[in-house]
Formats: structure tokens, sequence, C-alpha cells
């Protein structure tokens, strides 16, 4: 029920996000930031997404490569549950249709 | 939290800490229906990987960050590389650093032993929701700008439902057996990339996205294991800093 390494890894992702969290309030507020580093902390969350999900790019099964095509349109014009939903939904389907 | 759900709250006469408490509710609530899907979907992929039902709530009750924990559970192997996820985690919630810096302003006529409490419940739309109506209070003239009984009603509802249904998602997961099958596994990129057009500046400034994606790319086809992802976000991060010397 219980594993020790999860629960390990667990309780390190909690300190690094609750560090996040305090980080701008005790370090960073009576300083301003260089435009530089504004830049690499403005870029910094977007970079971690895309990378994560970079393997559905280059994915072997063309019903996936072309669901997420279908999800990236669905993501640049509709909110989350609709784009969610779509996406999931144009997986399935195409899974089901291509084999 | 679209503007006219913020201008509706406000319309509220409030009376009180139990006034401003509701007046937060009232709105969080829209954006707190939306969350409902992931928080089953990140239960349910949670449960696929093999976290149980008392470690799926752990996760998402002790980091309740969302973002980090779809990137995690993504990443998740049995058993997990704790440095990996770690340092994954603070690239994808680096943005409270940023975030707690445009709040810590507003905060300075609260003590630390409130301010701390507080800031764990600090997500993107607590975080948006507490600074649009600190701003708003401020240009009125009403002091505090921030209202703290506010944002914990906007933020304390966004954390039992984000633990409540990942629990949820951890316990019916299984029931539903391969979620793969069904196409759920799209629902990640679909959050990300819903997530990213948020944080969309224009091209010039994506950049960088452009940057770890083909590197990320091209390290998942030639090497194995996870380090596509640090491969991809350090060398955006890297971009990043370069690009911002053009200026």
């Amino acid at each position: 029920m219980i594993d020790p390494m999860t629960v390990l890894a667990i309780l390190a992702m909690a300190g690094v996000t609750y560090l996040t969290r305090i980080g701008g309030y005790v370090v960073l507020r009576n300083r301003t930031l260089s435009a530089r580093a504004t830049a690499v902390m403005e870029a910094a969350p977007g970079c971690v997404l895309i990378s994560v999900i970079a393997p559905d790019f280059v994915s072997k099964n063309p019903a996936n490569l072309a669901a997420l095509a279908i999800t990236v349109l669905a993501a640049t014009r509709l909110s989350m549950l609709p784009t969610v939903v779509i996406g999931v939904a144009s997986a399935g389907a195409l899974r089901w249709l291509m084999g | 939290m679209s503007v006219s759900e913020i201008a509706l709250a406000e319309g509220q006469i409030s009376q009180g800490r139990g006034g401003e408490f509701r007046r937060g509710l009232a709105a969080s609530t829209p954006v707190l229906l939306g969350i409902i899907p992931y928080a089953l979907v990140l239960g349910a992929q949670g449960a696929q990987k093999g976290l149980s039902v008392v470690e799926v709530p752990m996760m998402t009750g002790f980091n309740f960050a969302g973002g980090s924990e779809f990137a995690a559970i993504q990443l998740w192997t049995s058993p997990p590389h704790i440095l990996l996820i770690a340092a994954i985690t603070f690239l994808v919630n680096s943005r409270h650093l940023l975030m707690g810096a445009a709040l810590a302003p507003f905060l300075a006529h609260l003590p630390k032993r409130k301010v701390f409490p507080a800031l764990f419940l600090m997500c993107d739309e607590s975080w948006a929701v507490g600074l649009a109506d600190a701003q708003r209070r401020a240009a009125q003239g009403l002091r505090p700008a921030f209202s703290l009984p506010f944002y914990l009603g906007a933020a304390l509802p966004f954390y039992l439902a984000w633990v409540v249904f990942t629990t949820c998602g951890a316990a019916l997961g299984p029931v539903l057996g391969d979620v793969e099958k069904y196409g759920f596994a799209m629902a990640f990129p679909a959050v990300f990339l819903v997530l990213m057009r948020g944080m969309w500046k224009g091209f010039a400034a994506a950049r960088p996205w452009l940057v770890s994606l083909v590197v990320a790319a091209l390290t998942y086809l030639i090497v194995p294991g996870a380090w596509y992802v640090a491969a991809g976000a350090l060398s955006g991060l890297a971009a990043a800093c370069f690009l911002a010397g053009d200026k």
C-alpha cells in the first residue's frame, strides 16, 4: 500500500515545491530580477512541459500522430476541458479505426 | 478565471471575514469545476504506474502542484528516480518563484506565521485570483489590498477538490483497466498544450520551447531512459538565456 521509495520521492517533490512557493517571497521580495533572469524564468515552465510530451511528437503510431495534430489544433482555440475531451476521443477513435 | 468571472464575484457586497471567504469561493468556483477531469486522469494514471490509493493523495496533498505531478507520473518508474523527479518538479514549479515575488509586496502587512501556510496553497489559479483581487482593491484605495480570507476562500476548495478527485481517479483507474486503449494518454499533451497556450507571449518568446521540443524529441529517439526531459528543458533554458541577450 505504501512503498518507502515512493514516499521518499513524494516528500522530495513536496519539499522542492514548497521551496519554490516561499522562495519568491523570501528571496525576491526586496529585489528586482535582471531582464535575462526574468526571460529564463518565464520560458522555464513551457520548456519543461513541451520536453515531457516531446515523445508524442515522434510517435511511431500514425493514429497517435494524427490525434496529436487534432489536439494541438484544439489547444490553440479551446479551453482545457473541451481540448482534453477532443484529444482523448480522437486518440481513442483513431486507434480503433487505424488499428 | 476570466475578467467577467472576477467582475461577477466582486459585484457581491462582502461583510467581514466570512463574507470575504465566500467572495473567494464565488471567484474560484467556475475554475474548480474545470480541474475535476484532470484530477481524475492524474489519479488513474498514477494507479496505472503502481501508486496506491494512499500514495496518490499523499502526492497530491503534500505537493499540490498539478503540472509537476503530471510530469512526475509520466516519468514514474518502480522504484522512482528520486533526483530526476525532484529536478523536474523544481523546473516545472520554478514559476512559483516569480509568482511569489509578484505577490510579496501585497503580503507586507501579514505576519510570516500567516504568510508561510498561505503560500503552501498558492497554485496558478489561487495566485491569479488573489493577485487580481489585490490589484483591484489597491486601485479602489482599499487597505489592506490583499484580503487573506478572500484568498483562502479561493484556494482551499482547490486543494480539497484536487486531493479528493485524484484519489477517486486512483480508485476508479484499475476498474477502467488499461486507460491507454481509450486514448486517455492524450489527456497529458492536451493539458500541457492548453497550459502552454496560457503562457503564450508570441512566437519570439516561444523560441526556447521549440528548441526544447526538438532537442527532447531527438534525445528520446537516440538515448534510452528519461534523459530527454532534462536535455530538452536545459537546452530550452540555455536558448532563453542566449536569446534574452538580443534585446
